[in-house]
């Protein structure tokens, strides 16, 4: 079958192939060389080695957008998760509505970032002004927290079905075999759900995690880095590097920093898949 | 799959009817023309115009418009694009460095040849790069029928103690009259630029006569005090609540003073058509003051006069698009419609021989102060070292607004001084 | 029992009060959508639209006739569908090769789409939109090119999950038959794939159609605006904000995706459970 199917070799991946190359590869390494080079179009660049990147980490912007984005992630993945985890115990316990929940826990998922970072503009600075607290555009504090909620509300109802799917496939008689053994609620879930569920933390921590760091939309959307760019992330920081600072040296500077911003985000991903596969293997 | 395509075709006619259809690009021989606008309140006057041009000439004319904080960056990713934008905006020298090497010479062109002074063109060595195409006065628009209801009249005001003195007074009776001093000073992306940018340049511009430059990589910020006073006269003497202001559009203020809802609205000509016509305002209600600060001959002071509008040809675009474009220009500029519209419907002075005086209101008050022996103030902020500057006071003026402490007030002076140099810095460097 | 009665009747009061405040934000956009402009501001938010605030559909008409939002619906539709039946097609085409043939290039090449997939999209977009731009594929007709590579890291990954778990005799024996692997692959593998491609349909749908970047740096924004963009220029690119129409626009952007969802709702659900498994 192999050989019969080798003679076809570009009519299956040859279509793929050639949109993954002009989409991804091409312009991937292309972004690789640029990093190291000035230019304003692809077209005039000249080499310039590695000041692009040291110019990048001198970058005191681009530092504090770096540790706002660790800072950002850490609060919404735990939160994500946490609520998300407890939202699918609670939506296991066959309950009447369960399904209307269901339904309206996973809605926001499906609009969009800057949509939703409207939405919750209006709101959050709706409510700061009944308490006449700051506007966004001047409270760091509610933009930090105002970011957390809106992710909160878009993806804790993705996580919420993937936990409910897991819960759903831990069969009945280990439950039952459980519960013959004595073991009280809060046992059974912390050592038999919880480790049967691990694969899919994995999946939820990783989706939780890559969402956070490459949050651009809803940034751009909520606060647009304001004030004074203490909420800007670090894809907001990159893209206004890019398009919104005038001179020549400044593309080459912020593709330096999506070099950076890139290697950061596989570095974690993997590191993490690593961490929690290791985890599923052991229970 | 059926029911899909349907769908789509009934959205394809439901288009072409309701005139949001994209006119397909053609390949022309006549070439073509693509002006990226820099000014949001002509965008509708210059989409009627291109149209015009269009029907007459047969020559497709597109127009976009990305407003002040977002030129830059449209600007920039356009610029990449193959159908790059063939007309551009600069505002001054300092963006002329950036865009200097896409600049047409435009020194042989018709165009250039009628423009009435020569200090509207910028030059790039011995190249005409960029040539303004009009000028504008800023100050503060008042309407005299809320100023007499007030008690007060407009001779009364003279210099900044005068000024201070009425608003206060108007604050002080505000429930009592029903309306306040200033429109709200909108700190919201699409207002701050009166602010952070417009008058800002007081300061610098009385510094610059101070030391007799015309730009520096070094600000001192003498005049910071009074920055602070008339920023503070705007944000306390107004129709809302000063912590309030970071969320307030250029809609906002124009709406309150266009309910009568304030006396004071800092603005320039180019709102006269947003402020006149049927159930607006007259003629006879309106009318500019200049901005005091309280520093120099305040007595001898005008309008705010200058230009940050200059028009760019984009020397990389296709030769017949550069012909087409350079051609438009001067239609805009000499022929009857075009100096129409962009004198009467756009309100500009058009500083070109062949061109309609406006009919703007605060246009023909300029001139008159002028007459009087008053002397301009110069637009100096073309000379701020970058957007990232403006954004940076704006930053500390809204953070000032909503709590007026000493702290905050040295971080406004802390991005104005340090920011300038910081900034220049960076700009220049290589 | 009664306890937990009890028990359950207080988790569901919870969830109620959960759901409506989960409903809420959208609440409000639709009420303020109602009210004239200078009645949506910070301070008049959460007012109840009045006699004097309520403006019918005036937002709505002037969102469709000034802001054109039609067009922008009808270029997301476009760019969304074709770009998803592309995906589809192609994607499902490679995976199979790749997990059938076993060669040192497939093995790359999956690892190579599996890396796409994590590398974040500031990485190529100034070169990605130059790349279009120079080949033409900067109208939402042929877009879909630049979706199917960008998006084909997460199809590829999860259509070989899933082909990885189907037994290879029964494509064997259609091969014995003599069909040739294009018969095999459209009789045999592509029907029993229809519930992978349900899911990997909407977790790209959901994708393109809220996509806000990749189509503003990639498109002719002289001509074409999708939904998203439209919506931020409303804030980001006039100088001025049309409150109203942008109220207006927002809930005419979720008013299909919701209609969407609640019919599709199981297989959506479904594809999200099995997009996570296989990643």
């Amino acid at each position: 079958m192999e050989k019969a199917l080798k003679k076809y070799t570009w009519v299956f991946i040859g279509p793929t192939l050639l949109a993954f190359i002009i989409g991804f590869i091409l312009p991937f390494l292309q972004g690789l060389y640029l990093s190291m080079s000035q230019f304003t179009t692809v077209k005039n660049a000249t080499f310039v080695g590695f000041s692009n990147f040291i110019r990048a980490i001198e970058d005191a912007e681009f530092l504090n957008s770096f540790q706002f984005t660790i800072a950002f992630a850490i609060a919404a993945v735990l939160l994500i998760n946490v609520i998300a985890f407890i939202f699918a115990l609670l939506l296991t316990r066959k309950l009447k509505g369960t399904n209307i929940f269901r339904t309206i826990f996973f809605m926001p998922n499906l609009i969009g970032g800057i949509v939703l970072g409207y939405i919750w503009q209006i709101l959050i600075n709706g409510v700061l002004a009944l308490v006449s607290e700051p506007l966004l555009a001047l409270n760091a504090n509610a933009g930090y927290w105002g970011l957390i909620l809106l992710t909160c509300w878009q993806q804790i109802g993705y996580m919420m079905i993937i936990y409910i799917a897991g819960l759903s496939n831990i069969s009945e008689d280990i439950l039952e075999a459980a519960m013959i053994d004595g073991a009280k609620g809060m046992q059974i879930l912390w050592k038999v759900k919880i480790p049967m569920l691990m694969s899919s933390f994995t999946v939820c921590i990783f989706l939780t995690l890559t969402n956070a760091f490459k949050l651009y939309d809803q940034n751009l959307a909520l606060t647009a880095g304001d004030p004074n760019k203490f909420t800007e992330m670090l894809a907001l920081n990159i893209t206004n590097t890019f398009y919104s600072r005038a001179g020549a040296q400044w593309k080459g500077i912020g593709q330096a920093k999506a070099v950076l911003f890139c290697i950061l985000v596989v570095v974690i991903a993997m590191t993490q898949l690593r961490a929690t596969r290791r985890k599923e293997v052991q229970s | 799959m059926k029911k899909i395509l349907s769908l789509l075709f009934a959205f394809t006619a439901a288009i072409g009817m309701s005139g949001c259809g994209a006119e397909g690009e053609t390949l022309q021989e006549t070439g073509s023309v693509y002006y990226l606008n820099f000014k949001p309140e002509q965008d509708e006057a210059w989409q009627e115009l291109a149209e015009d041009y269009t029907e007459k000439t047969g020559i497709p004319v597109t127009i976009v418009t990305a407003a002040s904080g977002n030129y830059e960056t449209t600007l920039m990713s356009e610029m990449g694009k193959s159908s790059a934008p063939t007309l551009f905006q600069v505002n001054g020298p300092i963006g002329l460095a950036n865009w200097k090497d896409y600049a047409y010479d435009l020194s042989d062109s018709e165009f250039y040849g009628e423009l009435t002074n020569e200090s509207f063109a910028l030059e790039n060595g011995d190249e005409v790069a960029a040539v303004a195409y009009v000028v504008e006065s800023y100050g503060i628009i008042a309407n005299q029928t809320l100023l007499e209801a007030a008690g007060h009249s407009l001779d009364e005001i003279q210099s900044f103690e005068d000024l201070k003195q009425v608003s206060e007074d108007i604050t002080a009776r505000k429930d009592e009259l029903g309306f306040a001093a200033f429109s709200s000073a909108g700190m919201d992306g699409s207002s701050d630029w009166r602010f952070k940018t417009h008058l800002a340049n007081l300061p610098i511009y009385f510094e610059y006569q101070d030391e007799n430059i015309q730009s520096t990589e070094k600000i001192q910020g003498t005049y910071l005090n009074e920055y602070r006073n008339i920023w503070d006269l705007y944000i306390n003497n107004s129709t809302t609540e000063a912590s309030m202001l970071a969320a307030k559009t250029g809609d906002d203020s124009r709406n309150e003073f266009l309910a009568s809802e304030a006396v004071f609205f800092q603005n320039g000509s180019w709102e006269y058509g947003n402020l006149t016509g049927e159930g607006k305002f007259s003629d006879e209600d309106l009318v500019m003051i200049p901005i005091y600060i309280g520093v120099g001959d305040e007595a001898n002071q005008g309008l705010n006069t200058g230009t940050e509008n200059y028009w760019v040809v984009n020397k990389e675009a296709d030769e017949k698009d550069i012909e087409a474009t350079l051609d438009f220009m001067y239609w805009c500029v000499s022929s009857e419609e075009g100096t129409e519209a962009l004198a009467n419907e756009m309100g500009f002075v058009i500083p070109f021989e062949n061109a309609q005086k406006s009919n703007n209101l605060f246009v023909q008050q300029d001139v008159a102060y002028t007459a009087e022996g008053k002397t301009p103030v110069s637009w100096n902020f073309t000379t701020m070292p970058s957007e990232e500057w403006k954004n940076g006071v704006g930053q500390a003026l809204t953070a000032y607004a909503a709590d007026q402490s000493d702290e905050n007030w040295q971080k406004v002076e802390d991005a104005f001084i340090n920011g300038w140099a910081s900034e220049y810095a960076l700009v220049n460097q290589n | 029992m009664i306890q937990n009665k009890i028990k359950n009747g207080f988790i569901i009061a919870g969830l109620i009060l959960l759901s409506v405040l989960y409903c809420y934000p959208i609440v409000l956009i639709l009420i303020n959508s109602f009210k004239i402009e200078t009645a949506i501001s910070t301070s008049t938010a959460f007012q109840l639209p009045t006699l004097e605030t309520f403006a019918g559909f005036a937002n709505y008409v002037q969102a469709i006739i000034a802001n054109c939002f039609l067009t922008s619906l009808f270029y997301s539709l476009i760019i969304t569908l074709t770009s998803v039946a592309a995906i589809l097609l192609f994607t499902s085409m490679c995976a199979w090769f790749i997990t059938r043939v076993a060669s040192k290039w497939n093995k790359l090449l999956y690892y190579l789409f599996a890396f796409s997939m994590v590398v974040p999209f500031q990485m190529v977009m100034f070169t990605l939109s130059s790349t279009a731009d120079a080949l033409n594929l900067n109208n939402p007709f042929n877009i879909w090119i630049i979706y199917l590579g960008f998006g084909a890291g997460l199809a590829v990954f999860m259509f070989c999950g899933f082909m990885r778990s189907i037994p290879l005799e029964i494509e064997e024996a259609s091969m014995m038959d003599g069909c040739t692997p294009l018969q095999t692959f459209f009789q045999i593998v592509f029907p029993i794939l229809k519930p992978t491609m349900v899911s990997v349909g909407i977790l790209e749908a959901m994708w393109i159609w809220n996509d806000y970047l990749l189509p503003t740096l990639v498109l002719d924004i002289k001509v074409y605006k999708t939904i998203p963009m439209l919506i931020q220029y409303f804030r980001g690119s006039y100088g001025r904000v049309e409150m109203g129409a942008m109220m207006a626009s927002i809930i005419l952007s979720i008013l299909p995706i919701v209609l969407v969802y609640l019919i599709g709702q199981k297989h959506i659900i479904k594809g999200v459970t099995a997009g996570a498994v296989k990643g």
